[in-house]
């Protein structure tokens, strides 16, 4: 019975892999934020099921000394190789066509 | 009805995703999954104060950091089409179960038909539904 | 069994941890009690001002960020006055 039920939890396309396709970005720069409010940006050189993250190049966002509740694009301190715990991790995209841009919804 | 179930129907479909830091994405959901990890495509970030603003193809965000989802009403009318074929499918289990899931009433036996149930659920639930344009009614909280 | 089952198609008021009240008919929900709810439209209390409604439709709440789930006795709520009722917002829970 135990079988069964486990061919049933496999019929359905259930996958077992991550959503997330990390190899595709392999090399490539992303960027990062963290649990706690950090951002980091770098290439990505290694990763493993749990989404713990290799980056070289590592860059990170400092907050602005004028408003700390928010980060600086300008301010910012480099890391180089580092190992991004997974768990901390709670967003991940690519570097490239990530841009500021004005408010692009009709405000009342 | 399932959350899970419900969000894994709305695939394609734009939405609003909250996070608990107070950043808001509205996007396309791409994929899900059981943790509610999410990806979206053609994406807006909103800071917490609302007053920033950014452009990004794609991104993949960690469930357990969402506040909540603001999906487009329509889309929990097509779950409940699923959900139909799926408790015939369900029905079908049972049927094949036989009468153990009624005798068995220890605890242990009991969480054990429950957990199973569960992965059925996940499992048999609907994949692509079409590709509905939407208007992007959704703005972030000021 | 979870005695949410009971508040199915029935008009719920959440209380999420950051403080934000949600009124809307619960749909869903599963055991970590994510939620799904209808219709959900959000009060927003003010000492100024009376109560705000923000119509924002289909939403699933993640369960780890609801603190109360409580349920709406429609004919009380509907007698409601909304813009005459004044009221200190929530704080967020401090964690």
């Amino acid at each position: 019975m135990a079988e069964k039920k486990t061919g049933g939890f496999n019929e359905g396309k259930r996958r077992k892999e991550s959503i997330l396709d990390m190899s595709k970005y392999m090399d490539k720069q992303i960027r990062v934020k963290f649990a706690g409010g950090r951002e980091a940006t770098g290439i990505l050189k290694g990763y493993d099921a749990l989404l713990n993250l290799v980056l070289d190049n590592t860059v990170e966002y400092l907050r602005d000394s004028d408003d700390p509740s928010k980060l600086s694009e300008e301010l910012t301190r480099n890391l180089g190789l580092v190992v991004c715990r997974g768990t901390a991790l709670v967003l991940i995209c690519p570097h490239d066509g990530v841009e500021a841009i004005p408010n692009p919804f009709i405000t009342q | 009805m399932l959350p899970l179930s419900l969000l894994k129907t709305a695939q394609s479909h734009p939405m609003l995703v909250e996070l608990k830091n107070g950043e808001t994405y509205n996007g396309h959901l791409v994929s899900c999954d059981s943790w509610m990890n999410i990806n979206l495509r053609d994406v807006i970030c909103t800071s917490k104060d609302g007053d920033r603003f950014w452009r990004m193809p794609e991104c993949y965000i960690r469930g357990s950091t969402i506040k909540y989802l603001r999906i487009p009403d329509e889309v929990i009318d097509m779950v409940k089409e699923d959900a139909q074929a799926k408790s015939r499918n369900r029905a079908e289990m049972n049927k094949n179960r036989g009468g153990n899931a009624g005798q068995n009433q220890n605890q242990r036996g009991g969480r054990n038909g429950n957990r199973n149930n569960f992965g059925m659920r996940q499992g048999n639930q609907g994949q692509g539904q079409g590709n509905r344009p939407l208007a992007q009614g959704n703005k972030p909280r000021k | 069994m979870s005695g949410l089952e009971s508040y199915i198609n029935h008009t719920v008021s959440i209380i999420t941890a950051d403080g934000r009240n949600f009124i809307g008919t619960l749909k869903g929900f599963d055991q970590t009690i994510n939620i799904i709810i209808e219709e959900c439209h959000e009060r927003v209390f003010s000492t100024t001002a009376g109560i705000e409604q923000i119509v924002l439709g289909l939403h699933i709440i993640r369960g780890d960020n609801i603190a109360v789930i409580g349920l709406i006795d429609d004919t009380i709520d509907s007698r409601l006055d909304l813009a005459n009722i004044r009221g200190e917002p929530l704080g967020p829970v401090v964690h």
